[in-house]
Formats: structure tokens, sequence, C-alpha cells
């Protein structure tokens, strides 16, 4: 088909679009999600377990803070990487917050070695929240999935892990709410591992979830 | 009085109607747009010839269609669409050296091999008579299949809607009658 000839059909094609949203607008409402998913994952396990959850201490709450926030500013960065001619330094706020969070728990790691004498890496396997930060990541990222699908697919890679950063990361606010951990390298080890692990994977294959559509247009036309 | 566009406003301007759904805007757009990816690409990509360059401003168009709801009307065009181009050209560049990896260039391809024996200026079946004798020799229904589809060159569904029978009895019938003649034939070539 000539180049012309490939106007005239997508001139036909040009159907009514609605812009998208402005990145932190699409950031709200998937929060929105994502706290509603927390809500009820807490209310739910907390109930069948019949406990009263976690004692929060500053330094626990140091942790889901940072967490929540590398949450929040990583699927800000992912939607932004959809976006042509958006700021493509868009990973540096998500790697500070990931930053903070990985400090956050290494500190709480130096405190129990103080208060225990060990790091007390192992003392505790800890595959519930392996499976809880896996499911529940499937769970928050789904619609956004969807969300991302919707933009330009310039660095699938890049926002795939994005992605997978941010829904692990409010998944592993959920896990840490719900299930005590006697010591922060339990956390460190079992849930860095798994959010690293499950965001590598997801961008390596990002490719194959987030790619052009053109076929379909040219099916359509 | 309306004052002068710069040529971007202009381009943003006919990309907010082509989001509303005006295709005549859209066109002018696109062909608008079309010198520059194109300039672009060749400026770019050197090494792509002429038809690998029309390729790629193909695959611009294409993917300027599917994500120009991600333009926002209140900023400018260009460096979104640039930022298409630059990613664009980024996946024709790597699909090239990947093709390139796997091929071997040849200067002057030959039309065909230079032994005698692969040159024979027969290229259909020698005995033409034998041929027709062998189809008339068919059974009537494996004849007729061979006939319509083969000699009339009509598809499946027209051999179907002429001879009432389904599709799948054709191609069966026309299989059994290939085989049966690829026999009759090579028999006598043999005897």
């Amino acid at each position: 088909m000539n180049t012309d000839h490939l106007i005239e059909r997508l001139g036909r094609d040009a159907t009514v679009v609605n812009p998208l949203p402005a990145p932190g607008m699409r950031t709200a409402l998937w929060m929105l999600w994502a706290l509603s998913y927390l809500v009820v994952f807490a209310a739910t396990m907390l109930a069948v377990a019949s406990s009263a959850g976690v004692m929060p201490t500053p330094l626990y709450l140091v942790q889901q803070t940072a967490a929540l926030v590398t949450g929040i500013v990583a699927v800000r960065a992912a939607f932004a990487s959809v976006i042509p001619g958006s700021n493509n330094r868009v990973w540096m706020l998500p790697a500070i917050g990931a930053g903070a969070w990985g400090v956050s728990l290494l500190w709480a790691g130096v405190l129990d070695r103080h208060a225990f004498g060990t790091l007390g890496i192992t003392s505790q396997s800890d595959w519930p929240c392996v499976v809880s930060l896996t499911v529940g990541g499937l769970v928050v990222g789904a619609p956004l999935v969807w969300m991302l699908r919707r933009g330009a697919p310039l660095t699938p890679r890049l926002t795939a892990f994005l992605a997978a950063i941010a829904a692990l990361s409010v998944a592993n606010v959920g896990a840490c709410l719900t299930r005590p951990h006697a010591f922060a390298s339990t956390v460190l080890l079992w849930h860095g591992s798994t959010v690293v692990a499950v965001a590598a994977l997801c961008a390596l294959t990002g490719y194959r979830w987030l790619r052009w559509r053109h076929t379909t247009i040219l099916d359509r036309s | 009085m309306d004052e002068p566009q710069s040529p971007d406003e202009h381009l943003s301007r006919l990309m907010a109607r082509a989001q509303q759904g005006d295709g005549d805007a859209y066109v002018t757009l696109l062909r608008a747009i079309t010198p520059r990816i194109r300039q672009l690409a060749r400026a770019r990509r050197g090494f792509l010839g002429e038809s690998d360059v029309e390729d790629v401003v193909q695959e611009v168009l294409l993917s300027v269609h599917a994500v120009r709801a991600t333009y926002d009307p209140g900023r400018p065009l260009m460096p979104w669409l640039s930022t298409i181009v630059r990613h664009r050209l980024a996946d024709a560049g790597r699909r090239h050296y990947r093709h390139g990896a796997h091929e071997i260039g040849v200067d002057d391809l030959d039309v065909t091999f230079q032994a005698p024996v692969t040159n024979s200026r027969e290229e259909t079946f020698g005995d033409s008579n034998a041929l027709a004798e062998a189809i008339q020799a068919l059974p009537p229904g494996q004849r007729q299949a061979v006939e319509l589809l083969k000699l009339r060159e009509l598809s499946l569904k027209e051999a179907s809607a002429l001879t009432g029978l389904s599709i799948g009895a054709l191609k069966l019938a026309t299989h059994r009658a290939l085989a049966s003649l690829r026999r009759t034939l090579l028999g006598k070539d043999e005897g």
C-alpha cells in the first residue's frame, strides 16, 4: 500500500477520541482502586485470622509510607512513560522512593541487631507473603495494564517494570499490615526478592503486552 | 482579526480537530507531517533504503493513529510527534540489523542454477495427450473435480455451488484424482 492510500484510509477511520487525562489524574484514579484493594484485603485477612494485625511502630509506619509513596510515584512514572514527549527521566522519583524504602528496612535491621543480637535472617520463612504479594500484585496491576495499553508503548520494558513496582508496593503494604514479621530482614529478603523477581519478569515480557496496535487499525479500515 | 498561527500551532489545531473526529483535518495533518517524518527517517537512518524509509513513514503514521488519544491539545505537536518518530526509527534500526544478521547479501542472483539439467525448457508434463487420456480415465466425480478446480481454476466455493458437492468432498476427490494421475503418468513414463 502506498503512503497516500494509507493516509486516506486513516482519514476514514478518524473517529472521535478522548484525549487521555494527565498522568496525575490517572494516578489518582488507580490509587482509588489500589486503596480499595488494601481496605478489603486487610479487613478480610484480619477477620479470617481473628487477629488485631500488626502493632505499628514509628519505623514500621515509615516503611509502609515509603512503600506506598514508591507505588504512587512509580505508577505516575508508568503513566508518563506512555505519553510521547513527556519527561524521559520518569524513573528517577521511583528510584528515590524505592531507595528510601530499602534504607528504612536496613535501618530497622540494624535496630533488630542491637535489640536481639541477630538479624534473624533465617528465623522465619515467608511464603504466605510471596503468594500474597504476587496475587495482590496481579489484582492491583490488572486495571493498570488496561490503562497503560491506552497509551503509547514507547518503552515497554521500563513501563512494565514501573507498573510492576507500583502494584507490588501496594500489595506489600497489604501483606505487612496483615502478617506480623519478627525481623525487618525477613521483609527485606522475602518481600524484596519477590518484588525484584516479579518486576524483572514483567520488564522482560513487557513488549508482549505493551505493543503497537497496528493490525487492528488495518483490519478495521 | 485572527492572529497568524505558527506552523506548529496550525498542526496542533489540526490534531485537536482530528481528535474530535474531523477526517479532513486529519488527512491534512497527516499529509503535512509525512514529508517531515520522511526527512527525519532519511537523516537519522541513512543506511535504510528508499522502500525501508517508506515503511518507517507508514509505521509512524499508523503509530500516530493508534495513540492519537495521548496527544494533549494544549501542548505543541512536534515534540509529541518527534518522540514517536525517534522510537519507531529505533525499532526500524533494530529490525534492520536483526534481519541483516540472518541474511547474506548477493550482488547478482542467477535466475536459475547453471547446470544444464536445471535449465530444461519443459516446465509442464511433456505428453499432453497422455494427460488428457489419464483425466478421461478417472472416475466421474474425480474427473469433474479436476476439471473444475485445476483446469477451469474455479475456487472450492464456486465448484461446490456448481456441483452441489461439499467443499470437503471436492478436496477429497481432487486429492484422489491427483494421486491417481501421478500413478498413471509416472507408471507410463517408467514403462
